[in-house]
């Protein structure tokens, strides 16, 4: 009984080590938390365009096309890291469409970042609000998310996006 | 150059505490060279440290580390804490401070040799374990490839004289419990007699001091930083702080009523091991990046393995020659319903509960993303319903728990005490009557000024009071609880009692807080050396002559594009009231405001907590 007590410590001490091994080599990353969009339906949005208020996207209008979604915003400098990138994904990708959420910015300052930068975007839509961000249940900016024909959610990135995720995690999927 | 030198002396310490841990099986040493070589070994971490250091304050951008972590427009104190505001250097810190522990405890005197001998063999073994890990994966002192003549910067919410000064005095707690835990090993080993008992007393009072004023200190700048308006969140990153300091509490508290009794040994000897352990996990768990907070410099998988393997050989072994060595056989453990023995193994059962319980909530998200790959969190409200009311009945025990007797059930002037608990449970009553109800409010302030009233009369009716260092030695125990009862209020007053109003404001409004008149002056925006700030300007009770003037603001850092919130903050005695300037919108400014009643007795517990940990050291 009493040996029983002592080596208790001993087992939570396995435990606990053993899921702290199995949680550190399944490469599971605090920035990349399983999301529970995975493989489930595009959330239902509407969204007008930056550029004309007048031009309208729907969920319905990127169906029977691979998309490729990203959230960003003029004030957020990680995604001035990536925003390069989606130039050569485009040029890259022709048939794969581009959409940008410009995520709680004020109008003038987003297109002055687009012009400053540059515009890889097929559409860039206005999230003033946040609200489409939070059907998709972003954290944080920059996010992308690819989505294929049918519409389902297959991939989703927290941060900005590199060369080597680009390589091994997106363009597998495209 | 200071790299090179700084690597060269880390590899040289790493070596000569190899050859020491060597010398209890091959070569024999006596103990004055092995001390010397334990001073000098301790003498090269420590250069070691101080050339990185210096590389940081010349800001030597050929090395890696400072190039990642410093600019040169900085000012010298963030250039100095620069050198562990950063995974690398915050480690060369932890093995530093190990170093300094060891080097202190070589001195000690009146303990056999052997054992001494044996404790700095134990420490000379976790010297090796953290120097190769910061060796092989987290060098500091690695040579930058590229020619640069400015560095990346310090993370702006790291710039802060709180939070300057706050990791090392937190580490001298966490490493502190190294000596405590390599002294309970060696007592073990050698089974000699109680004497390392009392070692192990003075050390462990001194890691628990410097750990409650490494988490105050985090906590106060959370308090005034992070502008939530709140000192403590339940983050795992405080969690693992509190548990090391609870097992500490226990720990501090058993080897104070030890009496020769075998079962409060093996007891000791267990939270020893325990709170070195917790402390190793939660470097582990901040370290390996599976948390993400603001100590999380960077997530790396090899680190992370590494750490758990440290983590896994200290604890296994430690855990394991408690299970092999049992301490020598003695007295038993003289417990009656109500004795001083009873209340302290009632406190210590629910205090390693406490400990478990938040020990649970902040490993169980890993635990279910490894099974169900979900991702959840586990805040507050967990652990306010569950720790707290396990605390409760412990925070009652202590109150009356120094006056118990160790041989009999009788407590010494009881009709006193039942008095004045009925007559303070009346008051506050009637408080909470008058004012607002409210269960939590009323169980803290009861509880808080019934530890303190206890206390105090404890104080008056046991002891003659006279006024010299003596006496305050004799009545110590009764001041940390009169502090603990202080902090009580505070937690209670400011968490429950916290009022919040929202204003929108152009600049010129007035507006009211608490009947006092505000004006709301202008905002201001200046250009400091490494920063661009804000500043809300508030002119608190304008009618009075002397109206005082807060600012709140945030700062924002262009070197890394952050912002950073200052929360204005006006200090008094009774409450904080604590200014928070949000976004403007449609040309108004929002603008929030707290009313945080008795936030400073927190402050004020803390350091009477820390004052009786100190007096605590010097006494036998």
């Amino acid at each position: 009984m009493n040996k029983i007590f002592i080596l208790t410590p001993l087992i939570v001490l396995l435990i606990i080590c053993i899921f702290s091994l199995v949680y550190l080599l399944s490469g599971k990353d605090p920035n990349k938390p399983p999301s529970a969009l995975l493989n489930k339906d595009v959330p239902i949005f509407e969204s007008s365009s930056l550029y004309n208020a007048k031009d309208i996207i729907k969920t319905k209008d990127i169906k029977n096309k691979k998309t490729l979604i990203n959230f960003f915003a003029s004030w957020c400098s990680p995604c001035k890291i990536e925003h390069p990138l989606f130039f050569e994904i485009s040029k890259k990708y022709p048939e794969l469409y581009l959409l940008g959420f410009n995520h709680k910015d004020p109008t003038s300052d987003a297109k002055k970042y687009l012009e400053d930068d540059g515009n890889p975007y097929d559409f860039v839509g206005v999230d003033s609000d946040g609200l489409i961000a939070l059907e998709f249940g972003v954290f944080g900016l920059p996010e992308t998310y690819l989505i294929n024909e049918d519409g389902k959610i297959i991939y989703k990135f927290m941060g900005p996006i590199t060369m080597d995720i680009l390589k091994n995690e997106i363009e597998p999927l495209l | 150059m200071s790299s090179l030198v700084g690597f060269l002396s880390l590899v040289f310490a790493i070596g000569i505490n190899f050859y020491l841990f060597l010398s209890r099986y091959i070569f024999k040493f006596q103990k004055q060279k092995f001390n010397l070589f334990i001073r000098f070994s301790s003498l090269l971490t420590l250069l070691s440290f101080f050339s990185l250091m210096y590389a940081y304050v010349v800001s030597d951008f050929s090395n890696y580390n400072v190039f990642q972590n410093s600019h040169s427009n900085k000012p010298l104190i963030y250039k100095i804490s620069g050198t562990w505001g950063n995974h690398e250097g915050s480690m060369l810190l932890w093995l530093c401070i190990l170093s300094i522990f060891s080097f202190f405890f070589s001195f000690t005197k009146n303990i056999e040799d052997n054992f001494q001998k044996l404790t700095l063999i134990i420490q000379a073994f976790l010297h090796i374990l953290f120097g190769l890990f910061i060796v092989f994966t987290s060098n500091p002192f690695l040579v930058n490839s590229i020619l640069v003549n400015e560095g990346l910067g310090l993370n702006p919410i790291l710039q802060d004289p709180g939070l300057a000064v706050h990791p090392p005095i937190l580490y001298a707690g966490y490493v502190g419990y190294s000596i405590v835990f390599s002294i309970a090993i060696a007592g073990l080993f050698q089974n000699t007699d109680d004497e390392w008992l009392y070692v192990a007393k003075k050390w462990s009072l001194i890691s628990w001091t410097f750990l409650t004023g490494g988490i105050a200190l985090g906590s106060y700048w959370a308090y005034y930083e992070l502008g939530w308006g709140g000192w403590w969140f339940w983050d795992p990153v405080e969690n693992i702080s509190l548990m090391p300091w609870i097992a500490g509490l226990a720990l501090v508290h058993s080897l104070m009523m030890v009496r020769g009794e075998q079962a409060i040994k093996k007891w000791i000897v267990f939270l020893s091991i325990l709170c070195f352990s917790l402390s190793v996990f939660g470097t582990f768990l901040v370290r390996s990046g599976i948390l993400t907070s603001v100590h999380s410099f960077a997530a790396d998988a090899s680190r992370g393995i590494f750490i758990l393997l440290i983590f896994f050989i200290i604890t296994g072994f430690g855990f394991l020659v408690f299970l092999l060595k049992e301490p020598k056989k003695s007295n038993t453990l003289n417990l009656l319903f109500i004795n001083k023995v009873s209340a302290l193994v009632i406190n210590n059962i629910l205090m390693i509960i406490a400990t478990l319980t938040i020990l649970l909530g902040t490993i169980y998200p890993i635990i279910i993303e490894v099974l169900y790959n979900k991702r959840i969190s586990v805040g507050g409200p967990y652990f306010n319903s569950t720790v707290i009311p396990i605390m409760i009945p412990g925070f009652l025990l202590m109150s009356i728990a120094p006056i118990l007797s160790w041989q009999t059930n009788k407590i010494n002037n009881s009709k006193k005490y039942v008095l004045a608990f009925i007559i303070l449970s009346v008051l506050v009553i009637l408080q909470s009557y008058f004012l607002d109800f409210n269960t939590w409010g009323f169980v803290g302030l009861l509880l808080g000024f019934w530890i303190i009233l206890a206390s105090i009369i404890a104080i008056f009716s046991s002891y003659k009071i006279k006024i010299n260092i003596k006496f305050l030695k004799i009545i110590n125990p009764h001041i940390a609880h009169i502090g603990v009862g202080i902090a009580i209020i505070g937690i209670t007053c400011s968490s429950v009692f916290q009022n919040e109003l929202d204003f929108n404001l152009n600049e010129g409004d007035k507006f009211n807080v608490n009947g006092k008149t505000v004006l709301f002056e202008k905002i201001e925006t200046t250009n400091e050396i490494n920063f661009q700030s804000l500043r809300g300007k508030f002119l608190f009770d304008i009618e009075k002559d002397q109206s005082k003037e807060i600012e709140a603001g945030k700062n924002y850092y262009p070197v890394s594009k952050m912002i950073t919130s200052e929360a204005g903050i006006l200090h008094q005695w009774n409450k904080d009231i604590y200014f928070i300037l949000g976004d403007q919108k449609n040309n108004e400014w929002f603008v929030k405001v707290l009313i945080n009643p008795f936030v400073s007795f927190i402050w004020l517990g803390v350091i009477i907590m820390m004052y009786s940990g100190l007096i605590a050291v010097s006494r036998r």
